[in-house]
């Protein structure tokens, strides 16, 4: 029963990291119609980026500011220079971010090396919870994820820039013709996504390891959510993260991980032939 | 000469090489390059199933792997496992990978764009997991080995097989060359005129009466043969069959070739696997990490030449030897798997 | 053959959520006749369109074509059964020449699943095609890729298209929207000259044209006929005056 707990657990503190990430994979798509095979690798370079920052400064908290800054100055640059170009073929966007995926990672392996890394957590300690000693990293990352996404939200729908994002995704042609500088929100979407996911590297490096092809592993997840909660429904996204996770959890803890992770495959299936726009199509939208 | 004259020396000229290149090869370059080659036929064909479905019929796969996977483990298991000749087991590789295709077809092409290109990865997923936990099987994270059945014998110890590298040479080239002979058939035929419709418009060719559907699936089931046949030989190839070609990452490959082969073009996806392969095995001795070279050559293939080199092959042949004027270039000429919108003015 | 109903459109009904954009549509289409379906935007012309053309599904009611009741039958059947259509968005193969978009219409009727055949020996595609490239007179253009065609033109293959599979009834959907005043005159031209042979039913925005070219015209509006008859019936008609033609009190 314990083992039960601390997985299910542990599934809910995965899912909001994912949920984090999945938000990111799922703007891109729903602004720019992107379907972005690198953003596992955006990941990535967010867990990658932090070990660095703890390597050169030995002190882990900085990370979570650098390493957004970080991820939304390479988004920004990767929107200019690959994904505006190919704007207006949305089948070769796949191909495109499959190229920058290979990028990504062959340039971690050369840099970092291909030997997977793990993090000490910047707090050690265990607090007692449901009957048995629970991590407070686990805690903090699920308390910033929650934040993140919060503020995510409130971006979204307090700020000028998150209006015109949401002006876009519902018209591009109309918000063009009302003067959003369309061109400029795609760029902030994108860095934006990156900048998020990165930030989930931050927040997951200490708990998983580090590791090129950590966003392969991830990507297929991210994905599901993303499904599952309805392309481009943010709230869906988040939703369906966090259900995903903890139900894999739950399932790990009775049979083999990868039979869990069929399992969840299956159920991704058949969300797609029977409800390909989620199964919160309907409530939000 | 006109451009289709150009053409079709392109292709005798690619048969005279392609037939001599065990004895003209060797001349040039390492010996061990006669087989390269005939590993570059075998993955251009799981190209060309890429190709069959995206540049003819508009649905971008990235589950190919899964049914070049099919083929293996046909081969593997039905030599190994269950006993089977040469021919039997490559009738069953390609025969379980064309039946996988059917099945998983019926589902997938219900969807199309996006979805499709999700829905095909997906199934190529759960296959990869099963294969790797089906130990027994399949032999998990090892994979399955076997020894060569013999093609052919004569009476008491004569017999052909593909041990023999000229042997083994041939019959590829002889698979592959008949599977782009059989594909070149179709595309000729109004079945392969109906196909590009489908990629065209796919509402415009319902409206005219073509079973949209059944022309997806008939082009999902043809590119799930092709990839079977290259997945089967690859399994005589290197006398193994393992998961991890079903994974997502060599679908992956295959689109990658295809596209910088050039989609739409029956020759590129050849091209494609040709030039990548060969720059795998030039580079990746001189520099470790090539493979971002690779990525780098996918994105400015993708963003300046969409067409890929077929692409600009066809154009530069209609510039020197005039002909129809070709179309431009540009990314919005890329093929697009148009979305599903509504038809008409009132949308839900 | 005139009078006969080659259309029965039976109380129609389509909901998206909780919106009814047809309430409940009921018409007949004769035969011999030049139809016209008018009615202000919004008022369901166009989904009724995709209704019986099986684009979209309907939330209730039949549709029988030929006495034969085609609800819920595919797209490609309903072709099939000599039903043809064009679209408000004028909607041809882009990449493909004019030629093969004409030659893969007429091939539909002789079926498609034939991968070891050569395209080029369908004799009566060829010559479908060709004829209709010449009647349209899009003869020079034969082998232009459609996208590189003019507006009047892109929508003259169209018509094409659809005649090229031999229809029963064309459905065209404000086939002279956006063309300029000698491309309508060729087009309205067109219209009246294949009303002879081939019943007709268009939905139209410009009233000139309507008047001018239908036999018998349906009003709609909020998703229900509102009137129906002859163009001068319809002129004098208080309710439709009220409705369409701009003599509503709180305009």
């Amino acid at each position: 029963m314990e083992l039960v707990i601390a997985l299910g657990m542990n599934g809910i503190v995965w899912g909001l990291i994912i949920a984090l990430i999945a938000l990111g994979l799922s703007i891109i798509f729903g602004l720019l119609d992107i379907i972005n095979i690198a953003h596992g690798d955006f990941f990535m370079v967010g867990t990658v980026l932090a070990w660095f920052v703890l390597e050169t400064t030995g002190n882990y908290w900085l990370a979570f500011f650098i390493v957004p800054v970080i991820g939304f100055a390479m988004g920004a640059l990767i929107e200019y220079t690959v994904i505006q170009p190919i704007k207006n073929a949305a089948a070769l966007s796949i191909v495109a971010t499959f190229g920058l995926s290979i990028i990504l990672q062959e340039s971690v392996r050369g840099t970092f090396g291909a030997a997977p890394t793990r993090l000490v957590p910047p707090i050690e300690t265990t607090v007692p919870l449901f009957g048995l000693e629970y991590e407070v990293y686990r805690l903090f990352a699920a308390l910033v994820s929650i934040a993140a996404i919060v503020v995510f939200f409130g971006f979204l729908h307090r700020t000028k820039m998150g209006t015109w994002m949401r002006a876009v995704r519902f018209d591009p042609e109309t918000a063009t013709a009302m003067g959003i500088p369309a061109r400029r929100v795609y760029i902030v979407t994108f860095a934006i996504g990156f900048a998020m996911a990165a930030l989930g590297g931050v927040v997951a490096a200490p708990i998983t390891t580090v590791d090129f092809q950590a966003g392969v592993d991830i990507l297929p997840f991210c994905f599901m959510a993303v499904i599952i909660g309805g392309l481009g429904n943010l709230e869906g996204t988040v939703a369906a993260a966090v259900m995903l996770a903890f139900f894999e959890g739950i399932m790990a803890s009775f049979f083999d991980p990868t039979i869990a992770r069929i399992g969840s495959l299956c159920l991704m299936s058949i969300v797609l032939l029977i409800r390909p726009h989620g199964i919160f199509a309907g409530a939000t939208r | 000469m006109t451009p289709a004259k150009v053409h079709r020396l392109g292709y005798v000229l690619f048969a005279l090489f392609t037939l001599t290149a065990p004895w003209v090869l060797p001349l040039f370059v390492d010996g061990f390059w006669v087989d390269i080659y005939s590993e570059m036929l075998i993955w251009s064909l799981l190209a060309a199933s890429v190709n069959l479905l995206f540049g003819y019929v508009g649905l971008l796969s990235f589950g190919q792997a899964l049914f070049f996977g099919m083929g293996m483990y046909g081969v593997a298991i039905g030599v190994a496992k269950i006993g089977l000749g040469f021919w039997p087991a490559f009738g069953f590789g390609i025969f379980l990978a064309t039946g996988m295709a059917l099945v998983a077809g019926i589902f997938a092409v219900r969807l199309t764009w996006h979805y499709f290109a999700i829905i095909t990865v997906v199934f190529s997923l759960i296959f990869y997991f099963t294969a790797l936990s089906w130990k027994p099987l399949t032999g998990g994270d090892d994979g399955l080995s076997f020894s060569m059945p013999p093609m052919f014998t004569f009476g008491e110890d004569n017999e052909i097989s593909l041990t023999d590298p000229t042997v083994q040479y041939y019959f590829i080239v002889t698979c592959v060359g008949l599977c782009y002979a059989l594909m070149a058939l179709v595309l000729r035929s109004p079945l392969g005129r109906a196909l590009v419709t489908v990629k065209e418009n796919d509402m415009r060719a319902s409206l005219i009466g073509l079973n949209v559907y059944l022309i997806r699936l008939t082009a999902f089931v043809c590119a799930g043969f092709l990839a079977g046949v290259a997945g089967s030989l690859f399994a005589f190839f290197g006398r193994y069959a393992s998961a991890s070609y079903m994974f997502y990452h060599v679908s992956g490959e295959a689109v990658v070739w295809a596209i910088i082969g050039g989609v739409g073009t029956l020759l590129g996806p050849v091209v494609g696997a040709t030039l990548l392969i060969t720059l795998r095995e030039e580079l990746s001795h001189a520099w470790e990490h090539y493979l971002i070279l690779v990525g780098v050559i996918v994105i400015l293939v993708v963003v300046f030449a969409p067409k890929g080199l077929g692409g600009l092959w066809l154009a530069l042949v209609n510039r020197l030897f005039g002909g129809t004027k070709a179309p431009p270039a540009r990314a919005e000429d890329a093929p697009r798997a148009t979305p599903k919108a509504g038809p008409g003015e009132e949308k839900p | 053959m005139s009078g006969q109903p080659i259309l029965e459109i039976d109380g129609i009904e389509k909901h998206f959520g909780g919106l009814a954009a047809l309430g409940g549509v009921y018409a007949n289409v004769e035969s011999g006749k030049l139809t016209a379906i008018i009615g202000p935007n919004g008022a369901g012309k166009t989904t009724l369109f995709n209704v019986i053309t099986g684009l979209l599904p309907p939330s209730a009611g039949r549709v029988r074509f030929l006495g034969e009741d085609i609800t819920d039958r595919p797209v490609h059947e309903i072709s099939r059964r000599g039903l043809a259509r064009t679209l408000q968005i004028k909607s041809v193969f882009n990449g493909m020449t004019v030629r093969e978009n004409l030659w893969i219409a007429a091939q539909s009727r002789d079926g498609v699943f034939k991968p070891f055949q050569r395209a080029s020996q369908s004799k009566r595609a060829n010559r479908v095609a060709d004829d209709l490239c010449e009647e349209l007179g899009l003869g020079p253009l034969a082998d232009q890729q459609a996208a590189n065609l003019s507006y009047g033109d892109i929508a003259l293959l169209e018509i094409g298209l659809a005649l090229a599979t031999e229809p029963k009834l064309l459905l065209l959907d404000e086939p002279i929207c956006g063309m300029g005043p000698a491309e309508t005159e060729q087009t309205v031209a067109k219209i009246r000259e294949l009303s002879q042979r081939i019943d007709i039913v268009i939905i139209e925005h410009d009233i000139e044209v309507v008047f001018d070219v239908s036999d018998e015209i349906i009003v709609m509006n909020l998703g229900k006929v509102l009137a129906r008859g002859t163009p001068d019936e319809i002129k004098s008609d208080a309710d439709v005056r009220t409705a369409y033609l701009g003599d509503d009190d709180d305009a």
